[in-house]
């Protein structure tokens, strides 16, 4: 039976939603463990050491390979802690994470061939076969052989379906910025204690305020009325995952590049262009020019946000952006 | 790495009796040592290759692991992994233990005599109770009674399983576990099948037990659904009634035989597409007979669910979750089911 993150039993029928909501604590790292790890801060930083690593061996695979591992990789250190995170140990665990993920998506990849692109090293270090099979048996005890992980991903449909797009392009639409904001959301540490239902609810809240803002608020309230979902949960969520959507998106305008196909990225595409021919290589205009919309969609994003009150944070950073430029000038 | 508090399954487990010995391995009665919880122990072997734990294997116990919260499948409670004698990877499934089975269940009540029709029972009993042997009278009344019961826990079961994409494909009385006191009745060795089998087999034609197979699996279909499990789900209610198998064959010819000599040979009325299947070949013609003559002790109403459950054609064959619908399970009581 192949393995989907979308569908982690084979079909979902209408049925199959609430056991997934049932048993979803099984498959996660859970509340309790996050609360622990975070008391360990070796642990988050060898946390991120791994995550880098496994990104880095697997970044030839499918993205939704490494997330998976990635995954596998949370809940084996919810469950137990790494008491020695010598260099060799912690790639162990990468390759391990990497080659179990493997196992569960594919059928079609060659084994050889995926062993030996997790051999290729810099730093010269190549596993025996059976090394890795100790370590994939140690992850698996400690997964209690749960390998099919139930994510945000396999909760995504359920709840655009409540928010009555399914089957429409704004579904769609929403479905693929949703997705990409559960993928870069892994690496923070914030989100491990919150469930992968309550997760994919929050990105889509944040795809729908980001993309359609007037309807956001019937949005929220076909996700707020689910009996699956405790709203308290979301807001907190929600508050987490817009952090690391508006990160994303200040880190895009600082470096120029587009890191995501959106509208908004299109917007302030046309915008320069337009730019740039009534005003031919003058820096400061430009500069100016592109900095103007940001400004005004990270103010509505904040004073819009349904779930709560602004972030203190954002403000701040708003505040000390507008101020460098009125040095400038 | 250390690892602390993991036992391994031998140290965990005091292994009581063997209880059985299944297509994949042995299954020991055992007693967990930190809790005194019995349990039943699957003990199989993985073949390995270079790859470590074959695919096919995480992604069907990984399933088991899913499916542990409904009541009517049996409960993977735990996977430990250790190494034999040889040092091979061995790999013991610890699921919940259930005293018995549907098929000693059933083989108890065939040692009590010929059946008599419950709505005969019901009549002589309104008449002159004392005439009968006590014993004997409530044996057959006491299974009467079940017999819906059983029935509507396998559907739902089915149904179940069949809700979440999973086919069993090896339903029978064998892997239909029960709790003698509590009347319940669990789906056993779900995924099994695929899960550690030698890759290379055709599993399809070598595993699944031959008098419940369904006859698109006998004539070489490809392509499965959830169907095959009605088919096998059908022959167990028939058994159930009669206490004998419904089409006891021998090979799958005779498996076939046995199924047309009842139900007539096939034909593409009846099954559009039969003559095109891989294992297709003249057969003797036979006319379809009443259900009621194989099956003469069930009501109307079972019968008429039976018949559903036998169609030739897949697509027409009812669904797990339209058979918990039928008219048959109207007066049931579903309360605790």
């Amino acid at each position: 039976m192949e393995f989907d993150l979308e569908n982690p039993f084979e079909n979902l029928h209408s049925d199959a939603v609430s056991y997934l909501f049932l048993i979803e604590s099984d498959h996660t790292p859970s509340q309790n463990h996050s609360q622990t790890l975070k008391a360990r801060d070796l642990d988050i930083s060898v946390r991120r050491e791994l995550i880098s690593l496994i990104s880095q061996l697997s970044c030839a695979l499918d993205p939704v390979l490494s997330y998976l591992a990635i995954n596998y990789l949370d809940r084996f250190l919810a469950n137990q802690g790494i008491l020695q995170p010598k260099p060799w140990v912690l790639r162990l665990i990468a390759v391990s994470c990497i080659s179990l993920a493997v196992k569960m998506m594919r059928t079609e990849y060659p084994f050889t061939d995926v062993q030996a692109l997790l051999n290729q090293s810099d730093g010269g270090i190549i596993f025996e076969t059976q090394t890795i099979q100790r370590m994939e048996a140690l992850i698996l005890g400690a997964l209690q052989w749960r390998m099919r992980s139930i994510t945000p991903f396999s909760f995504v449909a359920f709840f655009i379906a409540l928010m009555g797009l399914k089957d429409l392009p704004m579904g769609q639409v929403l479905k693929n910025r949703a997705s990409e904001i559960i993928f870069k959301s892994q690496r923070e540490i914030r989100l491990w204690g919150f469930k992968p239902s309550i997760i994919a609810a929050s990105a889509l809240l944040c795809a729908s305020h980001e993309l359609f803002p007037f309807q956001y608020p019937s949005f929220l309230k076909a996700i707020s009325d689910s009996s699956y979902v405790n709203k308290e949960s979301v807001e907190q969520c929600y508050k987490v995952i817009q952090d690391i959507a508006i990160e994303e998106e200040y880190s895009s305008a600082l470096n120029g590049v587009s890191s995501s196909d959106t509208p908004i990225n299109v917007l302030d595409h046309h915008f320069l262009s337009s730019e740039s021919q009534k005003t031919n290589g003058i820096t400061v205009a430009n500069t100016i020019a592109v900095s103007s919309p940001l400004r005004d969609l990270k103010r509505r994003k904040i004073t819009g946000c349904g779930c709560g009150g602004n972030n203190p944070t954002i403000h701040n950073s708003r505040i000390q952006f507008s101020h460098a430029k009125e040095s400038e000038k | 790495m250390e690892k602390t508090g993991v036992l391994s399954a031998k140290e965990a487990f005091e292994k009581l009796e063997k209880v059985g010995e299944g297509t994949y391995g042995k299954v020991y009665r055992a007693r967990e040592k930190a809790t005194g919880k019995i349990v039943a122990l699957k003990k199989t072997r993985l073949h390995e290759d270079e790859e470590g734990v074959p695919p096919t294997t995480l992604r069907e116990v990984s399933i088991l692991r899913m499916l542990s919260r409904d009541p009517h499948v049996v409960r993977l409670m735990d996977v430990k992994q250790g190494q034999n004698k040889e040092g091979k990877t061995v790999l013991y499934l610890v699921f919940e233990y259930m005293d018995t089975d549907l098929k000693k269940f059933i083989r108890s009540f065939r040692q009590s005599g010929e059946t008599i029709p419950p709505h005969i029972i019901k009549v002589i009993l309104s008449i002159c109770p004392s005439i009968f042997n006590i014993r004997f009278f409530f044996v057959h009344l006491f299974l009467s009674i079940w017999l819906q019961s059983l029935m509507y826990q396998l559907c739902k079961g089915v149904a179940f399983c069949h809700g979440h994409g999973i086919l069993h494909r090896d339903l029978k009385p064998h892997n239909l576990l029960m709790d003698r006191k509590t009347m319940m009745l669990k789906i056993a060795d779900l995924g099994l099948a695929r899960a550690f089998t030698v890759p290379i087999k055709k599993y399809t034609h070598e595993i699944l037990t031959l008098w419940y197979r369904a006859p698109e699996v006998l004539l070489g279909a490809t392509h499965y659904s959830m169907a095959v499990d009605m088919w096998s789900v059908g022959c167990i209610f028939a058994e159930l009634v009669t206490k004998q198998a419904l089409f006891p064959g021998d090979s799958e010819l005779q498996q076939l035989l046995h199924i047309f000599r009842l139900l007539g040979t096939p034909n593409e009325d009846v099954w559009p597409g039969v003559s095109k299947l891989m294992n297709w070949h003249e057969y003797p013609q036979w006319n379809p007979q009443s259900l009621s003559t194989a099956v003469p002790s069930l009501d109307e109403l079972g019968l008429d669910l039976l018949s559903q459950m036998l169609k030739y054609e897949p697509s027409k064959r009812i669904s797990a979750k339209k058979a918990m619908e039928h008219v048959y399970f109207d007066d049931l009581d579903k309360r605790h089911l």
